[in-house]
C-alpha cells in the first residue's frame, strides 16, 4: 500500500507499462455504478485527479467535463486537497509548489471561460484564477438543463453539439481527450424520463471516441434500476462500456473505515506484450479527504 | 463450430428459398457477441474476396462500429484493404443515425468530419426510416454484383441498436425483405438478448436458419450482478464462454451444436512462439493493438468429445445436451488424428517463427516420432506424470517471459462413455 | 480542510431588530459550508452541525404516522425564530393554518434576561449530550457545548403570532398547482429575494414542502415532472442561502423513482413509526414506554468533500422531553442496522399494528 491509488490504477490498467502512458484508455468507456448507500463519485475525483495531474499526463490530456449533479465549486474543493495529496505522494517539481499553485482552479483557462461564457452556460460558481498555460479543463454546467419532450433538439442535441465543438476546437493539439458525465441518470431526468434520448446521446458521445480517441467515462446509479422493466439503461450502458467500477456497500454493512466495496470488471486491454487480458478486481475502499484508502478485504490492520 | 456456420454463410441460398440467415445472441454477462460477429464476418469475407463463395459481395450494416474499426478490423485479419471496393459496401449507420450532426453542422455548431477513404462508406442519416434503409441496402449490393444472378451477403452488426429507434415489428420486416430478396445469398445480425424480452429473442430466432448464442461458462444467473463475492468465477466468464449453435436443415432436422467453452486467451504473434498455439476460441479486437501481424483461430474442441452434434427432431431445446462445463483445448496442426476445425489468416511465418514453432512440443497422443505419449486416452490418464512432464518439456523450450501455455485436459472432464463418433457433424 | 473551526458566529438572538450582519442562525461548517439548524438541537448534533446552506433535505415519511411533521414543524419554528424567509407548501386546501400549529420556543415569554436563559440551556443542553461524547465520530465536531443557533421548541404551545406576522412566510397550496412548473417558478421567486452569497451572508431562507407527492395532487402520476422539479429545485437551493426541506412518502411512488428521488437528496433521513404495546420491543428497547418513533439517517449531505459520513448509529428513536420537546436519543440496543441496501428502500416495513403516542400532533 506504497501508492494509495495503485489498486484502483492497476486494476483501471492505469499502471501498465510507464505511469505516462495514457494508452489503454484511449477511446474506451468507463462506467461507474453506485447506489444511494455509496457514491461511486470518488473513482470520478481520482480520474479527473489523474488525468490533469501535471506530472503523470505530461499535460497532454484534456478533461470535458459534463456535469449534471453538483456545480463547480464543488468538484474545485474537493479536487483541491486531491491535487495536494498527489502533490506529497509524487515527488516532482509541482510538490514544491504551495497550495495556492496547486489550486485545481488554475488548470481552468481563458479557454474555458470562452466556452462557457460564449455558449450561455452557468457561471462556474467561483471566482476562477486563470492560467494561460493550463488549457485543460472544459466544464458544462448542466445543473439547470432541460429537455422536454419537444425539446430534444435545443437540449440534449445542443449539449451534444457543444460537447464536440469543444473536442474539435482542442483535437487539434492532439492530446487525450477525456469526456466525463456526471452522471447519467440525471441526465435521464433531464430528458425528462426518456431512455432513449439518453442512448442517443451516448451512442453520439461514442462516436466521438472512434472520431477522436475520446475517452468516456460517466456514472449511473445502479440501484434505481433494479426492478426489471427499468433494465434496460444499465445494461445498454454495460454493453457499451470496456471498463465497469461497481460501487457497493459490503455485505456486512458499512463502517467508519470501510466505506464499501470496489468491483472492477475490465472487458480488455493489451498488455505490455500485446495479450489480450480481462482483469476482475475487488477491493475494499475508505474514502479520505485528501485520497482514496483501497485494501483487500479483511487487509485493513 | 463456428466455421460449420461460415461455411453454411458462404454455400448461401438454394434458388428459390430464402437466404441463409444467422443471429448470434449475446448478452453483458458473456459480452462477446461482437468479437464472434467479427470473426464470422471477416470470414465470410474471405470467402468472398478469394471468390470462394456463393456470394460475391458483403454489405455491412454498421450500427455499432465505426468504418475505421472495420477497416482495422479488416487490416488485422490480413485482408486486403485495397480490394475492398469490389467487394465490401460499408452502410454507415453509426456515425450520425438521427441526422443530429448534419442539423450541427447546417447550424455551424460544429464542423465537417474528415471523411475516410480507405473504404466505400455509405452514411445513413435516419436509421429510423427502414423503407430507406433496405432501398439503401438493395442499391449498394446491387452496386457491388449488378443487376441479374449474382448474390451478396448482408451483415448487420447490431440489431438491438435497430431495436432503439424502430419497432420490432418493422425490424422484422426489414429482415424479412431482406432475406427473401432474390439477389441476396446471407445475411447475418448480432443480437444483445438481454437488452430485449423474450418475444425480440423469438422474432429473431424465427427468422434465422442458423443461431448463434455466446452464454457464460457459469449458468448461474446473474452472476455480475449478484454475486460479486465469487470474482474467479466471473473472471472466468471474461475469459471463456460457450457457444451453442443450431442450424435448421432443409430436411427439416435442426442440428445443435454446442461448444461447451471457447476462451479468450488472445496472443498476437509478432514475436511469440507461442503464437500458433491457440485456445478454442481466440478472437481480437482490434482497434487495442497495433500489432500488424496476428493470427486469429476459432478452433473446436475435439469433436465428438466436446461437441454433441445430433440430428434431432425440431423444438427439442438445448437444455437436453450435456454441457461440458470448463473445458478448452489447444492444438497446433491438425496432425494428431483428431478432428478439429481450423482456420488460419495472415499466416506467413517468419523463419524465426517456423523454427520455433517447429520446437513446440504437442501434447499429442502421437508425437511423430515413433513413441507414443499417452495423453489422450478418453479416459484419466494412468500416464498422468508423463502428461505433465510434456507440457513441461514444452514450457522449458518457450521464452519463460513470453507467455504462457493454458491447458486443460479435457479427458479429464469427460464422461467415460463418450464414445460418439468424433466426425459425426463433420460437414464434408 | 476545516479552516473555518474556529469561526463559530457570534449570533444574538435579537427578536425585534432586523438581521444584521452578525449572521442570526447559521454558522460555519467544515469545507466552507454554513450550517442552518434543523431546529432540533439533537439533530443538528447528528449531522454534524445542521444542515448544510444549499442543501436539499428530504425525509421520508412513513404512511402510518406523522412523524414527519414534527420535524418539519421544528424546521420552519426555528427559521420564524430567526427571522428567515419561509416558503410553506403543502397538499391541503389552506397551507396558512398550519402556521398556527407550529411550536413556539422554549423560552419563557417574560423578560428574564436571556443570558441566564442560554447558560441554563447551555447547560442543559450540555448535560444532555454527555452521553454523546464519545460515541460520535470526530467529524461531529465538538463546539463547546454551544449550539445557541438552535433552540428548542415547545410542542405544546403554538409559535406567538408576532413572529408569524413579521416574517415573510409564503404559503402556497399544491393543490393549486395543476403542473410544478408554476410552483417552481415560486421557489425560484422566493430564492431570488434572499440575498445572494457574496463571501458574506446576510440571511437565509427555508423552504418547507410537505408531501411533495401526495396523491390528491393533480401530478402525482407525471413522476418524471417530479424528479425534473425536484432536480430543479436541488439546483436552485445548492446556489442560493437557502435549504430545501421535503417530505414525501415514499411508498407512493414507484421504488425505481424512489430510488431517484434519495439519490437527489443531499441529506436523507427517513421516520417509522414503531408499533404500539409491543411487548418484545418494549424488552428490547430501553426507553420504548417514551418513545415517538424512529428516526434513521441515510444519507448526510457531504458539500465540497468525498469523504462520506459515515455514522455509528443511523437510527435513533424520537422522544419527547417533559412532554414539550423534541429529543433523539441513540437506541439502545442497536437496532438491526440495515445498510445492506435495501432495508431503506421501502418505508414502513417495521410497521406492522401501529398506533403511535399519546401526542396530538
Amino acid at each position: 500500500m506504497d501508492r494509495p491509488a495503485s489498486f484502483l490504477d492497476e486494476a483501471l490498467s492505469l499502471d501498465d507499462g510507464d505511469s505516462n502512458n495514457l494508452q489503454p484508455w484511449i477511446g474506451r468507456v468507463v462506467l461507474v455504478e453506485d447506489c444511494v448507500e455509496t457514491n461511486g463519485a470518488f473513482v470520478l475525483h481520482h480520474l479527473i485527479k489523474r488525468f490533469l495531474s501535471p506530472n503523470l499526463s505530461s499535460s497532454d490530456s484534456i478533461v470535458i467535463f459534463v456535469a449534471f449533479a453538483q456545480p463547480f465549486s464543488h468538484y474545485d474543493r474537493i479536487l483541491l486537497p486531491l491535487g495536494d495529496r498527489q502533490g506529497e505522494g509524487v515527488p516532482s517539481k509541482e510538490a514544491k509548489r504551495d497550495i495556492g499553485d496547486m489550486d485545481w482552479r488554475d488548470l481552468v483557462t481563458g479557454l474555458e471561460l470562452a466556452w462557457v461564457g460564449g455558449l450561455g452556460f452557468a457561471e462556474l460558481g467561483c471566482n476562477l484564477v486563470v492560467q494561460r498555460e493550463n488549457k485543460r479543463l472544459i466544464f458544462f454546467d448542466m445543473l439547470m438543463l432541460e429537455c422536454p419532450d419537444d425539446g430534444v433538439e435545443d437540449g440534449i442535441i445542443a449539449l451534444y453539439g457543444n460537447i464536440q465543438k469543444a473536442v474539435e476546437a482542442v483535437s487539434s493539439l492532439n492530446k487525450n481527450i477525456t469526456i466525463m458525465i456526471d452522471d447519467i441518470s440525471l441526465l435521464e431526468v433531464a430528458a425528462n424520463g426518456s431512455t432513449k434520448d439518453v442512448l442517443d446521446f451516448m451512442h453520439y458521445c461514442h462516436t466521438l471516441t472512434t472520431q477522436f480517441a475520446c475517452t468516456i467515462i460517466t456514472v449511473i446509479h445502479e440501484d434505481i434500476y433494479s426492478s426489471a422493466d427499468h433494465f434496460t439503461l444499465p445494461l445498454q450502458m454495460e454493453h457499451l462500456a470496456d471498463i465497469k467500477i461497481k460501487a457497493e456497500p459490503l455485505v456486512t454493512g458499512l463502517a467508519a473505515d470501510v466505506h464499501g466495496q470496489l468491483t472492477i470488471l475490465n472487458k480488455g486491454s493489451s498488455d505490455g506484450l500485446g495479450r489480450w487480458k480481462s482483469k476482475i478486481r475487488n477491493f475494499h475502499y475508505r474514502v479520505k479527504e485528501n485520497s482514496v484508502e483501497y485494501f483487500y478485504p479483511g487487509g485493513r490492520t | 463450430m463456428a466455421d460449420a456456420i461460415c461455411r453454411v454463410l458462404r454455400d448461401g441460398a438454394l434458388e428459390g428459398e430464402h437466404a441463409t440467415s444467422l443471429t448470434i445472441n449475446d448478452s453483458v454477462d458473456s459480452p462477446f457477441g461482437p468479437i464472434v460477429f467479427d470473426y464470422i464476418f471477416t470470414q465470410l469475407s474471405s470467402y468472398i474476396s478469394s471468390g470462394k463463395s456463393q456470394s460475391r459481395g458483403v454489405v455491412l450494416v454498421a450500427f455499432s462500429r465505426s468504418p475505421s474499426f472495420i477497416v482495422e478490423l479488416l487490416k488485422s485479419r490480413g485482408i486486403d484493404i485495397t480490394t475492398t471496393h469490389e467487394w465490401l459496401r460499408i452502410l454507415d449507420c453509426y456515425t450520425d443515425p438521427l441526422g443530429w450532426k448534419e442539423r450541427l453542422k447546417e447550424r455551424g455548431a460544429i464542423k465537417t468530419p474528415s471523411t475516410e477513404a480507405s473504404l466505400i462508406v455509405n452514411l445513413c442519416k435516419d436509421v429510423r426510416n427502414l423503407d430507406d434503409l433496405f432501398s439503401l441496402i438493395i442499391a449498394l449490393g446491387k452496386g457491388l454484383v449488378g443487376e441479374g444472378k449474382n448474390r451478396f451477403s448482408v451483415a448487420i452488426d447490431s440489431v438491438s441498436e435497430m431495436l432503439r429507434h424502430t419497432s420490432l415489428s418493422s425490424v422484422a420486416s426489414l429482415l424479412s425483405n431482406i432475406r427473401s430478396h432474390a439477389q441476396i445469398s446471407s445475411v447475418f445480425w448480432l443480437h444483445h438478448c438481454d437488452l430485449h424480452d423474450m418475444k425480440t429473442a423469438a422474432a429473431f430466432e424465427y427468422m434465422s436458419s442458423m443461431v448463434a448464442n455466446v452464454k457464460p461458462l457459469s449458468t448461474a444467473t446473474n452472476v455480475l450482478r449478484e454475486n460479486s463475492e465469487n470474482l474467479s468465477l466471473l473472471e472466468q466468464n471474461y475469459k471463456r464462454g460457450q457457444f451453442h449453435a443450431s442450424l435448421k436443415r432443409r430436411n427439416g432436422r435442426v442440428r445443435i451444436m454446442v461448444l461447451p467453452s471457447f476462451s479468450l486467451n488472445m496472443y498476437t504473434c509478432t514475436h511469440h512462439t507461442q503464437a500458433h498455439i491457440q485456445c478454442s476460441i481466440s478472437a481480437k479486437k482490434c482497434e487495442e493493438f497495433s500489432i500488424e501481424q496476428s493470427l486469429i483461430k476459432f478452433t473446436s474442441l475435439s469433436a465428438g468429445k466436446n461437441e454433441t452434434a445430433q440430428s434431432l427432431v425440431p423444438k427439442v431445446s438445448f437444455r437436453h445436451y450435456r454441457i461440458y462445463p470448463f473445458m478448452s483445448f489447444f492444438y497446433v496442426q491438425h496432425n494428431s488424428g483428431y478432428m478439429f476445425w481450423q482456420v488460419q489468416f495472415n499466416l506467413q511465418l517468419s523463419d524465426k517463427e517456423r523454427s520455433d514453432r517447429a520446437k513446440v512440443v504437442l501434447p499429442f497422443e502421437h508425437q511423430e516420432t515413433g513413441k507414443s505419449v499417452q495423453i489422450y486416452d478418453g479416459r484419466r490418464s494412468v500416464t498422468e506424470g508423463k502428461h505433465v512432464s510434456s507440457i513441461e518439456k514444452l514450457q522449458k523450450q518457450e521464452d519463460p517471459g513470453r507467455g504462457e501455455i493454458i491447458y486443460f485436459r479435457d479427458s479429464d472432464d469427460e464422461m467415460p462413455d463418450s464414445d460418439e463418433d468424433p466426425d459425426d457433424d463433420l460437414d464434408i | 480542510m476545516a479552516t473555518n473551526k474556529g469561526r463559530t458566529s457570534s449570533f444574538s438572538r435579537n427578536f425585534s431588530a432586523a438581521p444584521t450582519s452578525s449572521i442570526p442562525g447559521l454558522k460555519y461548517g467544515p469545507n466552507g459550508t454554513i450550517f442552518l439548524s434543523s431546529g432540533v438541537p439533537d439533530l443538528d448534533k447528528i449531522l454534524g452541525g445542521g444542515f448544510h446552506l444549499g442543501s436539499l433535505v428530504m425525509i421520508m415519511e412513513d404512511t402510518e404516522a406523522p412523524h414527519h411533521m414534527l420535524l418539519l414543524r421544528n424546521f420552519m419554528s426555528q427559521g420564524l425564530v430567526h427571522n428567515q424567509p419561509i416558503l410553506y407548501a403543502s397538499p391541503s386546501t389552506n397551507p396558512r393554518a398550519f402556521l398556527g400549529t407550529l411550536p413556539t420556543m422554549l423560552v419563557s415569554k417574560d423578560d428574564r434576561s436571556r443570558n441566564t436563559d442560554a447558560e441554563q440551556k447551555d447547560l442543559r443542553i450540555a448535560w444532555q449530550y454527555k452521553k454523546y461524547l464519545g460515541e460520535n465520530k470526530p467529524h461531529i465536531e465538538e463546539r463547546d457545548g454551544k449550539v445557541e443557533y438552535c433552540n428548542e421548541f415547545d410542542l405544546r404551545k403554538p409559535i406567538e403570532k408576532h413572529l408569524i406576522m413579521g416574517n415573510r412566510v409564503e404559503c402556497i397550496s399544491l393543490l393549486d398547482c395543476s403542473s410544478l412548473a408554476g410552483f417552481r417558478n415560486s421557489c425560484s421567486k422566493f430564492l431570488s429575494q434572499l440575498p445572494r452569497y457574496d463571501g458574506n451572508i446576510t440571511s437565509a431562507g427555508r423552504i418547507a414542502i410537505q408531501s411533495l407527492c401526495a396523491p390528491q395532487c393533480e401530478y402525482f402520476d407525471k413522476e418524471w415532472d417530479m424528479l425534473s422539479f425536484i432536480r430543479s429545485l436541488k439546483s436552485m437551493v445548492r446556489s442560493s442561502n437557502a435549504v430545501a426541506f421535503l417530505t414525501f412518502p415514499a411508498s407512493l411512488v414507484s421504488p425505481s423513482v424512489s430510488k431517484r428521488w434519495q439519490h437527489l437528496a443531499d441529506t436523507l433521513l427517513s421516520v417509522k413509526a414503531i408499533p404500539d404495546e409491543d411487548k418484545e420491543l418494549a424488552n428490547l428497547l430501553t426507553g420504548y414506554q417514551d418513545m415517538l418513533g424512529l428516526l434513521s439517517v441515510h444519507k448526510v449531505a457531504r458539500f465540497n468533500t468525498q469523504v462520506p459520513v459515515i455514522l455509528d448509529a443511523t437510527t435513533y428513536s424520537i422522544k419527547l422531553q417533559k412532554r414539550r420537546s423534541l429529543v433523539l436519543e441513540c437506541l439502545n440496543q442497536a437496532p438491526v442496522d440495515g445498510s445492506s441496501g435495501s432495508s431503506y428502500g421501502t418505508s414502513g416495513s417495521c410497521s406492522g399494528s401501529s398506533k403511535t403516542g399519546t401526542l396530538d400532533f
